[in-house]
């Protein structure tokens, strides 16, 4: 059976490398944390406090132990599944980031969706029309999208769709109406409206994606399309390409059927990529739309210089961002021969 | 299938437009809620938890909403208090009720008072200033009967300000059958009051989601009376341009914490109006005497130089575009007692003159500041006019936390900080800006000022029983500082709401906590 022990000891490096990598993560969260000059007991009791207070609540968060012991702390709590208490919310940061990460991951998928559809068939139209006014155009358009802030373009996106054509609903994930009444089932806004059977509160919920999803997603589409297009060049050069245009095919025959599946690998990974970015990138987005994910729930924490929320919002952006490289890696071995 | 979906999800997203209404009988309030740490009153203490507990709970005595010099009872019947014996013998209104159902009795007062002190958190210190400790607070507080009960406090200070301090979000009464039934490891409800409301306020909490919205239910049986809305959503919008967005719709009521150009675009437009509130926000640069990496933060000629390098005008008029006053005194305008005289203006002549006087060359500093307005526009401004007077200002600006901490180290050599007081009386303040016996973390601590004849000042002040007497104290004091202190005192803030046009009844008072919902209508 020598191929169950190479996949047996590739998933036992895989793990190996996964503990490391989160490992390495947590080692320098908290170096960082603890080195930042944000004083976490001030952002706690302010700084009217008594002396009395600002050293019992430092004690209460252990700070007033060594660095080393902090750090031991933390990895013995975590083994026990717990993530410690976020001194920004009160509660325990694993409850925290189930409650936050439902609405990143929401986002980031629609996005990734639309941007990744988008993105592929831009990326092929430029391959196709390289060189053209098309061409030209798709790449002018789609490397906007990184060249503007994407805070000022959601708040142009806000002021012109909201405020002033008033084609979509506002910042937040619901309307007030249905916010406090839909029931949370699963944290996703679409699931749990759908769940709830108002279909009012379906398409409000829709409304209010409109926008961030097609941010997140237009800022997705600059590496997706230039990247689908140079692939698409480069596999365009080739011999069995030449030889298919030779027997008569056209170019968009061979773009699809030939081109396509030959760059998949490719595709599947630069579109990973832009899902980890999107997971952890959408800060901003969900800033300027008040939408209460995992993003704005780091950025809070982090001037709010708690570190057990920082540390346990990277650790679960670490995890996500090992285990959709390792299911990339997965994916493309199981629809790639050649790297099997 | 695709061809059938795909026009109806165009369609349901088309039309699902904005209908710029907000939910009848319910107020929505756009602000940002990021800063909360808990709801529990015995820890609240950021400005927006500050805001929402007046909402949720009563306290004994409360300053009068249209005159707040005056005390006027809310849970309390009526008072009796005994300088001599520093005692207040409180009656208890006998019909009063929590939102609970459950009945007001001493009790809770007692368990109210003892909880705020012995939790110790960080609002703690104003309890403190009676002399009440965690080691002394039970022998402080008896039942007399059923709806009577006595408070005694070990300090030296009056009746007056025993009373004020009572009147504190801190000095809330909370339901204690009711906190009592959700106690773990002997934290007195306070992991459970972060989330939840045990209180005779006007509301009761339905839904806090930390960093996203509380949701107040009216609460019927309040004994000042059910409020005329049926519910609050406070929701957490930390951007102010959404902010902006959301009141301008009609999809929030009330928006706060705009920007200067914010309000500057919304006013005149039709469907909303901004209220310019007074508040007791102050700004003030403090030099650090205790700093001896640099000698002239301990020359008196050079802080009596720096009040006359501020373009005070500038800086309100122009720079921060009204929402903020010139006021040069350490009691803001609209406290008892505040001296509302401002003898300085930017005379760079005058402040050059002053430092050749005293022999003082090449003068320079550095200046810690919030990274953020208007901290870091009046410290721009100040580095332009300092230069004009010949002195160099070099600043660090930083994050909000990063100040506190540096500021709290002793490593500033001087900084751009705000002041609230922290109950409605002007010990608040004299306690903070002129008394610093060494220990306490008060500003002038905090700035090494040695300042043994001012503490004497502010001892004789707080104990002083005639409230005229007291006055006139305070203002003696003020012209102290105001003249002889490292502190320059800036401007006071206006709070600058936006509410749209049919909502009525809005109140808001000088100090953080005086928010009142319960008479708004739309």
């Amino acid at each position: 059976m020598p191929h169950l022990s190479t996949h047996v000891t590739r998933v036992l490096q895989g793990l190996l490398t996964l503990m490391l990598t989160l490992f390495g993560l947590l080692l320098i969260t908290f170096a960082l944390s603890a080195f930042s000059p944000v004083d976490r007991v001030l952002q706690i009791v302010g700084d009217h406090a008594s002396q009395s207070t600002y050293d019992q609540v430092r004690h209460q968060l252990g700070l007033d132990q060594p660095l080393p012991v902090q750090f031991w702390h933390y990895v013995q709590n975590l083994a026990h599944g717990d993530l410690g208490t976020a001194s920004a919310t009160g509660q325990p940061v694993l409850q925290d980031l189930l409650h936050a990460f439902p609405a990143t991951l929401e986002l980031a998928t629609l996005a990734l969706i639309i941007g990744g559809l988008l993105g592929v068939i831009a990326g092929v139209l430029c391959a196709r029309y390289a060189g053209t006014a098309l061409d030209l155009t798709i790449r002018t358009l789609t490397l906007l999208g990184n060249s503007v802030p994407i805070f000022w373009l959601g708040l142009l996106m806000l002021a012109l769709f909201y405020a002033k054509l008033q084609w979509s609903a506002g910042p937040g994930r619901l309307d007030d109406v249905w916010q406090f009444t839909v029931e949370p089932r699963t944290g996703f806004a679409l699931v749990d409206t759908w769940l709830s059977g108002d279909r009012d509160a379906f398409r409000n919920a829709i409304s209010h994606l409109v926008l961030p999803v097609l941010l997140l997603a237009y800022y997705s589409l600059a590496s997706i399309t230039r990247l689908t297009r140079s692939a698409c060049l480069s596999e365009m050069n080739k011999e069995y390409i030449l030889l298919a245009r030779a027997k008569g095919a056209g170019e968009m025959t061979i773009l699809l059927r030939h081109v396509l599946p030959n760059i998949r690998s490719t595709l599947l990974t630069v579109i990973a990529l832009a899902y980890t970015s999107m997971l952890e990138g959408a800060v901003l987005t969900e800033t300027v739309f008040s939408w209460p994910g995992i993003g704005r729930y780091l950025t809070t924490a982090l001037f709010a210089g708690d570190t057990t929320a920082v540390m346990g919002g990277t650790l679960l952006i670490g995890v996500c961002f090992v285990l959709i490289n390792n299911l990339t890696d997965l994916l493309v071995r199981a629809t790639d021969p050649r790297v099997r | 299938m695709t061809k059938k979906l795909l026009p109806l999800l165009v369609l349901a997203v088309l039309s699902a437009t904005a209908n710029a209404a907000t939910p009848p009988n319910t107020l929505v309030v756009a602000q940002g809620l990021d800063d909360i740490v808990s709801l529990d009153p015995a820890e609240a203490n950021e400005l927006s938890s500050i805001q929402t507990v007046p909402s949720l709970y009563q306290r004994l005595v409360q300053p009068d909403r249209t005159n707040p010099e005056k005390i006027t009872p809310i849970l309390a019947e009526s008072w009796q208090a005994d300088a001599a014996a520093k005692t207040l013998t409180i009656k208890l209104k006998p019909d009063a009720k929590f939102a609970s159902g459950n009945p007001l009795r001493p009790e809770d007062v007692i368990f109210s008072y003892t909880r705020a002190v012995t939790l110790n958190k960080s609002p703690a210190f104003i309890l403190n200033v009676l002399g009440w400790d965690a080691s002394n607070i039970e022998s402080q507080l008896k039942k007399v009967d059923d709806h009577t009960l006595t408070l005694h406090w070990t300090a030296d200070v009056s009746p007056s300000v025993a009373l004020n301090i009572l009147s504190t979000p801190i000095a809330s009464i909370v339901d204690q059958k009711l906190v009592s039934a959700n106690v773990k490891d002997n934290d007195f409800g306070n992991a459970w009051l972060k989330m939840h409301s045990a209180g005779s306020g006007a509301f009761k909490m339905r839904v806090y989601q930390p960093h996203q919205a509380i949701v107040l239910e009216a609460n019927e049986t309040a004994p000042g009376g059910a409020p005329k809305l049926k519910s609050i959503i406070i929701k957490n919008v930390p951007d102010p341009a959404s902010r902006r967005l959301l009141i301008q719709q009609g999809d929030a009521d009330v928006a706060r914490d705009l920007g200067a150009d914010q309000i500057s675009a919304l006013e005149g437009k039709s469907g909303v109006k901004v209220l310019s509130i007074p508040s007791a926000e102050q700004n003030y640069l403090v030099f650090n005497t205790g700093n001896s990496a640099n000698p002239l933060l301990n020359n008196p000629a050079f802080w009596e130089a720096s009040r006359w390098l501020v373009d005070y005008d500038g800086i309100t008029k122009n720079l921060l575009k009204g929402q903020y006053f010139v006021h040069q005194s350490f009691l803001p305008v609209g406290l008892p007692g505040a001296l509302e005289d401002n003898p300085f203006k930017f005379d760079p002549a005058k402040a050059k003159a002053i430092l050749a006087k005293a022999g003082i060359k090449d003068a320079h500093f550095t200046l810690d500041v919030e990274n953020k307005p208007p901290f870091i526009t009046i410290a721009q401004s100040m580095q332009a006019s300092f230069a004009q007077g010949g002195v160099k200002v070099d600043l660090l600006p930083a994050a909000g936390s990063q100040v506190y901490a540096r500021v709290r180290a002793k490593q500033h050599q001087a900084a751009i900080r705000l002041w609230i007081p922290d109950y409605f009386d002007a010990h608040s303040n004299a306690s903070a800006f002129a008394w610093n016996d060494g220990k306490s973390s008060t500003v002038a601590g905090l700035n090494g000022w040695k300042i043994p004849e001012l503490n004497k000042a502010t001892l004789a002040a707080v104990a002083e029983p005639d409230p005229a007497k007291r006055l006139g104290l305070y203002k003696k004091m003020q012209e102290e500082l105001q003249h002889n202190s490292p502190y320059v005192f800036v401007d006071q803030g206006k709070t600058q709401i936006v509410v749209r046009d049919n909502v009525k009844g809005y109140q808001q008072g000088l100090n953080a906590d005086m928010v009142w919902y319960d008479n708004v209508t739309k």
